[in-house]
């Protein structure tokens, strides 16, 4: 298959994908909240307004119909006004998306950056105490669980030693002119500190330990040992020769990871009350605030897909041996 | 030895996973906690939902920032205190009685009694009388305390009218007169005769006695013609104190804040407005018009010459008398209070949440939901897993489309969203959360056991058995299954892990399953409860039994890793 058809193919399972999680939350929704609106009469919808979301949404009509309206406003972007904030669903949903990402990826980038290497080292000494230790630990963090850690980190670090904020992104009140404006400052890394920190560490069991077994494996491989014959430094044999070869699996990883991190770790955004797309789910569905919920977890999911695609794309790029299946 | 074939095809990899050090320990800490979870109810200490209560003899002192509690004397409850020369003396339940010289240390008193004690006074002579439930009534005798036949009455206030005759009041409206030097009592005629409890009893300064009971009522006795008779303070609520100062202020306290004042003798009582409605059970007041009134749950109110104000206390203690010697204020209790955020000790290994529930039993208890959830979600993960694998890497072709496909698009649900959103639509329980757990995290377990099932499906054996005949059931349940078995097994230790996290996740985030104690349940407790900044007792251990659960399923995996890849073997 050429490579143009192995894009469009791609393309096309991803939309088909999109459609089938647009359908099942449709239906999930429908399951589950029959009349969105009657659970809000109390929180101030009048009669009128109510009518006016039943309308938009077209609770009244036939369940096909109300399917493919809301499929025509899904593909519009149209989603509807949130009960609670009052204002279009698509500018907070995209906001928090905003934040969730630079959280994700500041932490994934982090974890993979001390993992590689660490993990490429623990394979050099291993069998030591160190390489042991080195597991313990990698394994103690991705068992941990992050709402724990989280809270462990703020008494510590927060109420303990008052050394980092312990929620938000910003201290209040701030003005900014749009998202770089408000991430492109010190007090924005400072309140990223800490949550940053706690995702990184989970992270940091995985690209260490494959980076450390895979090690072991080119270990034994003819060209380590031809390395080994020329006299090269076992420090030039570990960085220039083993560790280039053994990159692979944990780029795999790596892609995946990030094409799961729109997805967002809800508990930290909670714990760390950081503003992220998984908190607003959250709050959205407490609230029962349905356009928002539905919209938010569809547009996690559609950036879910995408970015799944994008690294795919790219990975095939970056490893010719990847045939396009 | 001949054992059965299958258990010899066992042996190896449990060999193999024996050799790995942190495997056996995983081993042996995932063993321990099972056996938590299966003992639960015989190993906590405490019912993990019961709202603890604990009796002690509290004191609180009134110093610079507040009342602050003082080591504690004993372990019931005092009822009553009295002051006079450099005398202090304390009466409790349980015949329990303390006493103290100057502001020395406070001694035990040897009582013969273990009826719970209500009241003490002193004699103009110092000579002490206590008095207390089923007509206890103990007159002191030098170092010695010599009890007095009496009837069975339940006995709550007492006073010296003079150095030979103390007036008693009890809950059937009794008023008995004892002559100390003969030891003759003599019951006083009440004035009402309908049985209402009286409370508390003192001395005016004219030389009466005024007696507060329930329903505001008053008796004033007089002891130059021996008669009692009804007085109005202008209250009808339930009276539990009278202080009255030898200048003749005088401070009565009741139920739902009620506080009674008298500046002086010939003044009129006046009702003065309480800043709380909690009920209150003692009450003091000076000569320089300052005054004090003690309640439950460690209220203290102090009268500043306008107005009462609350004081800050830090107890949640049940308060039932105060003592004030000169400068020292003294505020006594406590009947049993609920014993909110303990930090641990020798009755509460891991200390109590904000209800005052014990926290170790709910943590014991919390394994139980851990590992049902952890267990059962991926024994469905693995069940759904490895059948869409096999079969999607067996007949390949259009089904293995349809399958992979759905496996790419489940990869396009994040996951804890997705559950958040489950389990909201349809309230959560115990099924919701394992469905919730168990529906995306198949997805891996499918992916990995297809690609297994692609390349054991060109080998020989299964040529060969296809050829002998064999069903495409036989071939792919009873010869390429058991060949994927190892990475089954890693993946089930894995997915274990996982969904305890999952589960655990979900409770603190309050959507766990209602009404079961979970981990993260009482971390979620101990956030919504806004305490868990200070107490630390709270935070910790369920984190570390999730963490060590978890881990110690990571650690298994390890080894089931190297079982599973041969490749490992050699280099570890």
């Amino acid at each position: 298959m050429t490579r143009r058809g192995y894009l469009i193919k791609r393309v096309l399972q991803a939309i088909f994908s999109l459609w089938i999680i647009a359908t099942i939350l449709f239906f999930l929704f429908r399951m589950g909240l029959p009349d969105p609106t009657a659970a809000l009469v109390t929180e101030g919808l009048n009669a009128e307004q109510r009518a006016a979301v039943r309308a938009q949404f077209g609770l009244e009509e036939p369940l096909w119909r109300q399917y493919v309206l809301f499929l025509t406003n899904a593909v519009q972007g149209e989603f509807g006004t949130s009960f609670s904030y009052r204002a279009p669903v698509s500018e907070i949903v995209w906001e928090r998306l905003a934040n969730t990402m630079i959280l994700m990826l500041a932490a994934i980038v982090l974890a993979y950056a001390i993992g590689v290497p660490l993990g490429a080292w623990l394979s050099w000494r291993r069998g030591s105490r160190t390489d042991t230790a080195g597991i313990f630990f990698g394994l103690m963090f991705r068992s941990a669980p992050m709402f724990w850690t989280g809270m462990i980190a703020i008494l510590i670090f927060g109420v303990g030693l008052s050394l980092f904020p312990t929620s938000g992104m910003r201290t209040l009140p701030y003005d900014a002119d749009g998202f770089f404006d408000k991430i492109f400052t010190l007090d924005f890394l400072w309140h990223a500190a800490l949550p940053v920190l706690i995702v990184a560490l989970y992270y940091l069991g995985s690209p260490l330990l494959i980076m450390r077994n895979t090690m072991l494996e080119v270990y034994g491989e003819d060209f380590i040992e031809m390395a080994r014959a020329k006299g090269l430094p076992e420090r030039d044999i570990l960085y220039k020769h083993a560790a280039r070869n053994a990159l692979l699996p944990v780029v795999t990883q790596l892609a995946v990871t990030i094409g799961l991190a729109a997805g967002g770790q809800v508990v930290v955004e909670v714990v760390f009350s950081w503003p992220g797309l998984g908190r607003e789910i959250l709050n959205a569905v407490r609230t029962s605030d349905f356009p928002l919920a539905q919209a938010s977890f569809l547009i996690m999911a559609a950036f879910v897909i995408t970015l799944n695609l994008l690294v795919d794309i790219l990975y095939t790029t970056l490893d010719p041996r990847v045939s396009f299946r | 030895m001949t054992l059965p074939p299958f258990l010899r095809a066992a042996m190896g990899p449990l060999r193999i996973m024996m050799q790995d050090r942190l495997a056996v320990i995983g081993m042996c800490v995932l063993g321990v906690i099972i056996a938590m979870a299966l003992f639960a109810p015989l190993l906590s200490t405490h019912d993990p939902r019961h709202i603890n209560e604990i009796e002690d003899g509290s004191v609180l002192s009134r110093g610079a920032a507040g009342w602050e509690l003082q080591e504690s004397l004993g372990p019931l409850a005092l009822n009553d205190a009295v002051h006079q020369d450099g005398i202090s003396l304390i009466v409790g339940r349980g015949g329990m009685g303390w006493s103290r010289e100057g502001a020395g240390a406070w001694s035990a008193l040897d009582l013969p009694t273990g009826a719970d004690l209500h009241a003490v006074a002193l004699s103009p002579e110092g000579r002490a009388i206590a008095v207390g439930d089923g007509g206890v009534i103990l007159l002191q005798d030098g170092a010695n305390w010599q009890p007095v036949p009496a009837p069975e009455v339940n006995l709550r206030g007492v006073v010296w009218l003079d150095a030979d005759s103390a007036l008693m009041v009890g809950t059937n409206e009794d008023i008995l007169l004892l002559d100390a030097s003969s030891g003759e009592l003599s019951a006083i005629d009440s004035p009402v005769g309908r049985d209402f409890p009286l409370q508390s009893v003192a001395l005016d300064v004219d030389g009466t006695a005024l007696i507060v009971g329930e329903r505001g009522l008053a008796i004033r006795y007089d002891p130059e013609d021996g008669t009692a008779a009804l007085e109005q303070l202008g209250s009808s609520r339930d009276l539990n104190h009278i202080h009255i100062d030898a200048s003749g202020a005088a401070l009565v306290v009741g139920e739902r804040g009620t506080l009674l004042r008298r500046e002086s003798a010939d003044s009129a009582w006046s009702a003065d407005p309480a800043p709380d409605t909690r009920a209150l059970r003692a009450g003091w007041i000076g000569d320089d018009g300052s005054a004090l009134a003690a309640g439950r749950n460690g209220l203290i109110m102090e009268w500043d010459g306008s107005e009462w104000a609350i004081a800050q206390t830090e107890s949640e203690r049940h308060l039932r008398a105060l003592l004030v010697v000169g400068d020292e204020m003294l505020a006594l209790g406590s009947d049993r209070f609920v014993t909110r955020l303990a930090p641990p000790s020798r009755e509460h290994w891991f200390g109590t949440d904000h209800l005052g529930r014990d926290l170790f039993s709910q943590n014991v208890h919390g394994s139980q939901i851990a590992l049902l959830v952890g267990f059962l979600g991926a024994t469905l993960v693995v069940l759904i897993g490895t059948n869409v694998g096999l079969i999607a890497g067996y007949y390949r072709g259009r089904t293995e489309t349809i399958l992979m496909r759905t496996v790419d698009v489940m990869y396009g649900i994040p996951f804890e969203p997705f559950a958040l959103i489950l389990v909201l639509l349809f309230q959560p329980s115990l099924t919701i959360v394992i469905l919730a757990v168990s529906l995306l995290t198949w997805r891996t377990v499918a992916r990995l056991i297809r690609s297994q099932v692609l390349s054991l499906r060109e080998r020989p054996f299964v040529k060969a058995a296809r050829v002998a005949g064999a069903s495409d059931l036989r071939i792919m349940y009873l010869h390429i299954f058991p060949n994927v078995l190892p990475l089954v097994f890693l993946e089930l230790a894995i997915i274990v892990g996982v969904s305890i996290i999952a589960e655990a996740t979900l409770s603190f985030l309050g959507l766990g399953p209602p009404q079961a104690i979970s981990w993260g349940g009482i971390l979620h407790d101990a956030r919504l409860s806004g305490a868990w900044r200070t107490a630390w007792w709270w935070n910790l251990p369920p984190g570390i039994f999730i963490m060590t659960t978890v881990l110690s399923v990571f650690f298994i995996s390890r080894s089931l890793e190297v079982v599973a890849n041969p490749r490992l073997r050699a280099r570890q």
